[in-house]
C-alpha cells in the first residue's frame, strides 16, 4: 500500500547542519521527514519557491535530458527506510513502456516537483516513522540520534 | 570513441579533467581541464563546491552507497538506451561558461543546454569526450584566474599543485 504525500517544506537541522524535507499526507495525519544535504535542499527549495535560475541547475538539466526524448516522470515512491537511509524509485514513461529507476529521495523529490508528478510513500515507511513518534523524537533530540544524511 | 561528426560546429579541441582544486576561502572548486592533442594547455573552470564534488567523485572513481544526481542521469540514459556522445564547452559570457551535452537514441540526436559542471560530471560517468570550441579557447577569460592567483600569492598559501595553472 502506498499513500500520496505532499512536500510541505524544508526545515533546517542545526545539529547536523542539514535540511529536513517534510512530507505530509492529504489528511495531515502522517508526516515523513527526510534528511538531505545542503545542495539537495537547494534543488528542492528552488522548485517549491518557483525560482528560475539563470542557468539550468542539475535537476533542471535532468528534466531537459528526459524531455529531449519525451520521457515523462509518472510518479516517485519512497520505498524503504533502512538504517536511517530512505530509498526511493522514480517511475518513467518512455515510448509506451514504464521504467523504474533507483534514486535518492532528494533527487526523486526534486524531479517530481519539476515535473508535477505525485510523490508516494510506502505505508511501511510511514509506519516506521509515524508523526507521533516524530514529535517525541524531536523533543528528545540528541545529535547522535541522527542517521546518515541523504548524500 | 567513434569519430566525431561536427558538421555545423566550430572546430573542437578535446580536453580531459586533470584535477580539481579547492578554493577554501570562497567555497568554490576549480576544475582544471588539460588539452589532449599534445599542445600544452590547461583550462580552469570555477564551479560551486557541490558541483566540484560531483566531478571529483567521478574523477576518483568513487562508488557512493546511493546514486548521486549524475549517477541518476546516467541511470536514466542506461534504462532508456540513450547514448551520451560528447559534451562541449560552447560559449563564455561575462566569465560564465556555457556547455552542451550531445545525446542520441535510435538515430535521433539532441543537444541539451547545460552548465559545464553538470556536463563534465556526466562526461566522466558516461564516459564520453569533453571538447572546447576554438572560439571559446580564443575568448577564454583569464580575469578570474589572475585574480585568484593574486589572492593566493598575497595570502602566501603554498599550494604547489596550482603553480602550473
Amino acid at each position: 500500500m502506498i499513500t500520496q504525500m505532499h512536500v510541505k517544506g524544508l526545515m533546517f537541522d542545526p545539529y547536523n547542519n542539514a535540511y529536513i524535507v517534510v512530507l505530509r499526507d492529504e489528511e495531515h495525519s502522517d508526516m515523513l521527514p527526510i534528511w538531505v544535504g545542503k545542495s539537495e535542499a537547494g534543488a528542492i527549495s528552488m522548485s517549491l519557491e518557483n525560482v528560475t535560475p539563470p542557468r539550468p541547475m542539475t535537476h533542471d538539466f535532468m528534466m531537459s535530458f528526459l524531455d529531449a526524448f519525451n520521457a515523462k516522470v509518472i510518479s516517485v515512491v519512497i520505498t524503504d527506510l533502512s538504517e536511517h537511509t530512505y530509498f526511493s524509485k522514480i517511475h518513467l514513461m518512455y515510448e509506451d513502456s514504464e521504467y523504474t529507476v533507483d534514486a535518492r529521495p532528494s533527487d526523486a523529490i526534486a524531479l517530481a516537483l519539476r515535473s508535477n508528478a505525485p510523490v508516494f510513500a510506502n505505508n511501511s515507511v510511514i509506519t516506521k516513522q509515524s508523526s507521533e513518534e516524530l514529535e517525541q523524537w524531536l523533543e528528545n533530540l540528541k545529535p547522535e540520534d541522527f542517521g546518515k544524511l541523504d548524500s | 570513441m567513434d569519430t566525431v561528426d561536427q558538421p555545423n560546429e566550430q572546430s573542437l579541441v578535446e580536453y580531459r579533467v586533470d584535477r580539481i582544486l579547492e578554493e577554501a576561502n570562497t567555497d568554490t572548486r576549480i576544475v582544471v581541464l588539460a588539452r589532449q592533442d599534445g599542445v600544452l594547455d590547461t583550462f580552469p573552470i570555477w564551479v560551486g563546491a557541490a558541483e566540484g564534488n560531483a566531478i571529483k567523485l567521478a574523477l576518483d572513481t568513487m562508488i557512493t552507497p546511493r546514486p548521486m544526481s549524475h549517477d541518476l542521469i546516467k541511470s536514466f540514459a542506461e534504462h532508456l538506451n540513450i547514448t551520451i556522445q560528447r559534451v562541449v564547452i560552447t560559449d563564455v559570457k561575462s566569465s560564465t561558461y556555457y556547455a552542451t551535452v550531445h545525446v542520441a537514441n535510435k538515430g535521433l540526436e539532441r543537444t541539451i543546454d547545460s552548465r559545464p559542471s553538470d556536463a563534465i560530471a556526466l562526461a566522466l560517468r558516461a564516459p564520453c569526450p569533453i571538447y572546447i570550441t576554438q572560439d571559446v579557447l580564443k575568448r577564454r577569460s583569464t580575469t578570474n584566474l589572475d585574480a585568484w592567483l593574486a589572492k593566493l600569492e598575497s595570502k602566501d598559501i603554498g599550494a604547489p599543485e596550482v603553480q602550473e595553472t
